[in-house]
């Protein structure tokens, strides 16, 4: 089966990107693009629809927890803007949830965010072939 | 500015399903700063467009421009070879840009991507509210400077009506009723005396009621 494509944009601040490499090597997601972001909150709508429009089966944004994201609001302008992708994909008739915010609670916990990936791809996937 | 607000999807693709060649054109003016029709805004709303065609299984080819102002012939030629090569024109311009595209470009479609709602500003990020009615007689010397036309709900120029709550409007209890604000800032500027003058009927004829208004200045026509 051809391995579902994944872009993951992350904040460069919470995240170890070589350890998340890694992990999504080690977890069987061996399509995974990687973009680094200098704060999650410098996403902009167009970076994760590009995604989507270019073959992402799934985007996932790891941002910094609110309160912890050195920018102040970038956290929560992520998410507000994951939300306007999500609910602009459904209008296309793509439906929701091909794109996920995920809070890093620290720079080593990237092997539990590559789980919760790996279960929301089976989830889409899953909802991919009921449509089917 | 004007302000203006993307059409959904579904709509758009219904009203673009019967062509192939489709240039999204912004507007770099009042859209652009309302969030509506800007550069960005064209390339975000293509992009979603390509995966509507995707997942409906149509072929659409999408051009994307943005021309400075969709409302000046001098800047709509310079669309004049992208319009060429396509077959329909989706405008995020205003109302009037989309007409003058139009006009301009007399054998191609060209459809509204933007639903255009009102004259108004930026209130806090993310939020545009309406102030102006363009009504064609301005009133808002009488009233410190707010605008009972567009901002009371019931457009009263002799109010308050007596249906506020504390400084909220009973129609739309979201916003503030504008004559509370009116008395806030004639109080303010120490012209509270305007109040007690009655303001007698408005005449409407220079606004849209008289058909479409028409502006000449003699003085810059050849």
């Amino acid at each position: 089966m051809k391995p579902l494509q994944v872009v993951v944009f992350y904040c460069v601040n919470c995240v170890d990107v070589n350890a998340l490499r890694l992990e999504c090597r080690e977890q069987g997601m061996t399509a995974a693009t990687f973009v680094s972001l200098p704060c999650s909150g410098k996403v902009n709508l167009l970076y994760l629809l590009k995604a989507v429009e270019n073959g992402a089966d799934g985007v996932f944004l790891l941002t910094c927890p609110k309160q912890a994201c050195r920018f102040l609001e970038g956290s929560s302008r992520a998410e507000n803007r994951v939300r306007a992708v999500d609910d602009l994909l459904d209008e296309t008739g793509l439906g929701k949830g091909h794109i996920r915010v995920l809070q890093i609670q620290d720079r080593d916990s990237a092997g539990l965010s590559v789980t919760e990936m790996v279960h929301h791809l089976e989830g889409i996937t899953a909802g991919a072939d009921q449509t089917a | 500015m004007i302000v203006a607000q993307r059409k959904t999807i579904p709509e758009l693709v219904d009203i673009l399903k019967d062509h192939k060649r489709i240039l999204v054109m912004g507007c770099g003016t009042c859209v652009t700063v309302c969030l509506a029709g800007g550069e960005r805004e064209v390339s975000i709303l293509s992009s979603a467009l390509r995966i509507a065609a995707r997942v409906r299984d149509i072929d659409f080819e999408i051009e994307e421009l943005t021309i400075e102002r969709q409302c000046d012939n001098v800047f709509i030629e310079t669309a004049a070879e992208a319009v060429e090569r396509n077959d329909a024109v989706l405008s995020l311009g205003c109302g009037a840009g989309v007409q003058a595209l139009a006009e301009r470009f007399m054998k191609k479609p060209v459809y509204a991507g933007l639903d255009t709602a009102f004259l108004g500003i930026l209130e806090e990020r993310g939020v545009w509210t309406e102030k102006c009615a363009a009504c064609g007689s301005c009133v808002v010397h009488n009233y410190g400077g707010l605008c009972p036309v567009t901002r009371c709900a019931k457009h009263m120029l002799n109010g308050p009506c007596g249906g506020s709550r504390e400084d909220r409007c009973e129609v739309r209890p979201d916003r503030p009723c504008v004559w509370q604000l009116i008395f806030q800032r004639l109080k303010g500027i120490g012209q509270l005396d305007r109040l007690t003058r009655m303001a007698p009927p408005k005449n409407w004829e220079p606004a849209l009621d008289g058909g479409c208004r028409v502006i000449v200045r003699e003085d810059h026509r050849i």
